[in-house]
C-alpha cells in the first residue's frame, strides 16, 4: 500500500512537472491568444463563400488521390504477402519472424508524410512518390495483419482433413483458405480506407493528389478555393467511412 | 477375415517425454464390433486412437488396421486414410464454412486430386454427403454456417463428415464429453447405429462407465497407458470400473503416468 502511495505521488509530480516545463519552454503568450479570435474570424470570412469554380480541380485531384491509394494499396498487398508469411509464428523460425516483426515495427513508426517527402526527393514531384510512400508505409501494418491471419488459423480442421485423406493442396483450399480469406479481405479493406484517407494530404509535400490544390490555394491566399477543396476532402472521408462500414459488416 | 484392429506389444512416448503414454498394449478388435475405451483423463485413450488413425510417429510394436500394418516411421498411404474415420473431441470443423461444405470435406480423400482441389464434387459425393446429413438428423442445417450451430449440432456435423468418408473403421475421441446426458445418449445411439448399419467397426473413448456399458459390446479399461481389463460388456464388474478410477482419486492432478 505504501509503495502504491509513493508511486501515485511520483506519477503526479512527474505529470505536473512536465506541464510546467512545457509552459516554460514555449512562447505561450496571452496577448497572441487574444488576437487570434479576430484573425480566425477574418480567415474564415475569406473562405466564405467557397468558390465552386474549382470543381474541375477537385475532380482531377480526387481521381489522382484515388489512384495513389489503389496503386499504393496494391503495392502494399504484394509486399505484405511474403512479409506476412515471414512474420508468422507458425510458418518460420523465431529468429526470422522476430527480425521481420521488428522491421515492420520500424516501418510503422515512420510517419507517411515523412516517407512521402523522402520519396519526392528521390523520384521527383507527382503521384509516383505518393504511391511508393503509401505502399511502403502501409506494408508495416498490413504484413503484421497478414501474419496474424495466418497464425489465427485453427490447426484442428487441417488435421481432420488430412485424416480423411485430403492432400496438401486440398487442405490449403478447404481448411486453411476459408479461415484466412475473410480476415485478409477485412484487413485489406481497412488498410485501403486508411491509405485513401492519408493520401488526401500527400499533395501538401508534392506527392500528388487533391492535397496539392489545398496547399496551392492557401499559399496564394485564395481561401475561398481552398475552402471548396477542403469541403470536398471532408465529403470524401465521410463517404469512404460509410462504404467501409457497409463492407466490414459483410466480412464479420 | 482379418480383424479391424490388431495391436501387439505397442509402446509410445510423446516426443520430449520420458514417461510412456502407452505401454505394452495388445488388443484385438474383430470387424463389426463396437468397443469402448474406458478410463480417466490422461490415461492414453486419445493417444491410442490418434495412433490407430496413423497420426503418430516413433512408436514400438506391431499395429495393423483393416488388414494393413501401420509404419511407425511414416504416415499411412493417402489412399488408405478414408477407410479410417475419426470423430475429433473438439469437432475440428471449418467454422466459417457451411455444414454441407464441412461434410463434403469428408469426401476429399475419395475424390481425384483435381476435383478435391477445385471442390467440384460428383453427384455421388453429394448424395453420400446428403445421406450422412440425413442419418445425423441435420439435413435442414446443410446451408447453415458451422459457427452459428450449438455444440450438439456441431457434434452431428463432425459425425456426418466422418460417415461421408465411408469408413470401415470409425474412431471417436470422447464424442460426448461436452454434452448433457440425454444428448450424449442420442449421439452415441447415432454413432454406433450408423456404424452397425454400415457393417463398420466402431471404437470410442469415454470416461463415463454407464455410457460405455450401454453402447459398446466390449469394454477396454485403460489406465496409465496400460490395458487394465478387456472384457465383454456383460462381464464388466463394478469393482473393475471402480479400480480404474481409484488411482486418479488418490493422486489428484498428478495423472496416472506418474503412478506407473
Amino acid at each position: 500500500m505504501r509503495f502504491r502511495g509513493f508511486g501515485g505521488f511520483a506519477a503526479s509530480t512527474l505529470v505536473a512537472g512536465a506541464i510546467l516545463w512545457s509552459f516554460m519552454t514555449t512562447d505561450v503568450e496571452f496577448s497572441r491568444l487574444l488576437s487570434a479570435g479576430p484573425r480566425i474570424a477574418e480567415f474564415l470570412g475569406r473562405m466564405f463563400p467557397p468558390d465552386p469554380t474549382v470543381m474541375r480541380e477537385i475532380m482531377k485531384g480526387g481521381a489522382e488521390t484515388l489512384r495513389i491509394a489503389i496503386l499504393g494499396s496494391l503495392g502494399a498487398v504484394v509486399l505484405s504477402a511474403p512479409l506476412g508469411i515471414l512474420a508468422s509464428e507458425t510458418m518460420v523460425s523465431p529468429p526470422l519472424y522476430r527480425t521481420v516483426r521488428t522491421l515492420l515495427a520500424f516501418i510503422r513508426a515512420i510517419p507517411l508524410i515523412l516517407v512521402a517527402m523522402l520519396m519526392v526527393g528521390a523520384v521527383g514531384l507527382g503521384p509516383l512518390p505518393g504511391i511508393i510512400a503509401v505502399a511502403f508505409h502501409a506494408t508495416g501494418m498490413l504484413a503484421k495483419f497478414y501474419a496474424e491471419a495466418i497464425d489465427g488459423v485453427s490447426r484442428a480442421p487441417i488435421a481432420a482433413l488430412e485424416s480423411a485423406g485430403a492432400g496438401p493442396l486440398a487442405r490449403l483450399r478447404h481448411a486453411i483458405w476459408p479461415q484466412m480469406a475473410p480476415v485478409i479481405a477485412r484487413d485489406t479493406i481497412f488498410r485501403f480506407e486508411l491509405n485513401l484517407r492519408e493520401s488526401l494530404i500527400l499533395g501538401i509535400v508534392g506527392a500528388g493528389g487533391i492535397g496539392f490544390y489545398i496547399q496551392t490555394y492557401v499559399r496564394s491566399f485564395q481561401y475561398d478555393k481552398a475552402a471548396s477543396v477542403t469541403l470536398a476532402v471532408i465529403v470524401m472521408v465521410v463517404a469512404i467511412e460509410a462504404i467501409n462500414v457497409a463492407l466490414r459488416r459483410r466480412f464479420a | 477375415m482379418s480383424p479391424a484392429v490388431q495391436i501387439d506389444d505397442l509402446s509410445f512416448a510423446h516426443p520430449g517425454s520420458d514417461l510412456p503414454a502407452l505401454e505394452r498394449i495388445s488388443l484385438l478388435v474383430p470387424t463389426g464390433e463396437s468397443v469402448a475405451l474406458l478410463g480417466p483423463s490422461g490415461a492414453g485413450k486419445t493417444t491410442l486412437l490418434a495412433l490407430l488413425d496413423g497420426r503418430l510417429r516413433g512408436w514400438q510394436g506391431r499395429t495393423s488396421v483393416l488388414g494393413a500394418s501401420l509404419d511407425p516411421d511414416r504416415p499411412p498411404l493417402r489412399a488408405r486414410r478414408p477407410d479410417t474415420g475419426f470423430v475429433f473431441q473438439e469437432f475440428a470443423l471449418v467454422e466459417r464454412s457451411t455444414v454441407l461444405r464441412n461434410v463434403l470435406n469428408g469426401r476429399l480423400g475419395r475424390m481425384s486430386p483435381l476435383r478435391a482441389l477445385m471442390g467440384s464434387s460428383t453427384s455421388h459425393d453429394l448424395e453420400t454427403a446428403l445421406a450422412a446429413l440425413a442419418d445425423c438428423g441435420i439435413a435442414d442445417l446443410a446451408e447453415r454456417r458451422v459457427d452459428s450451430l450449438s455444440g450438439g449440432q456441431r457434434q452431428r456435423v463432425a459425425i456426418a463428415r466422418c460417415l461421408a468418408q465411408e469408413p470401415r473403421l470409425i474412431l471417436a475421441d470422447e464424442p460426448v464429453s461436452s454434452l448433457d446426458p440425454a444428448r450424449a445418449a442420442e449421439i452415441l445411439t447415432l454413432l454406433t447405429g450408423a456404424a452397425r448399419a454400415r457393417g463398420a467397426t466402431a471404437m470410442f473413448s469415454s470416461h463415463q462407465p454407464d455410457l460405455a456399458r450401454r453402447f459398446a459390446q466390449r469394454i477396454v479399461g485403460i489406465s496409465g497407458g496400460r490395458v487394465v481389463f478387456d472384457v465383454p460388456t456383460s462381464d464388466l464388474s463394478e469393482e473393475a470400473t471402480a479400480n480404474l478410477y481409484r488411482d486418479t482419486e488418490r493422486m489428484p492432478g498428478v495423472g496416472l503416468r506418474a503412478v506407473s
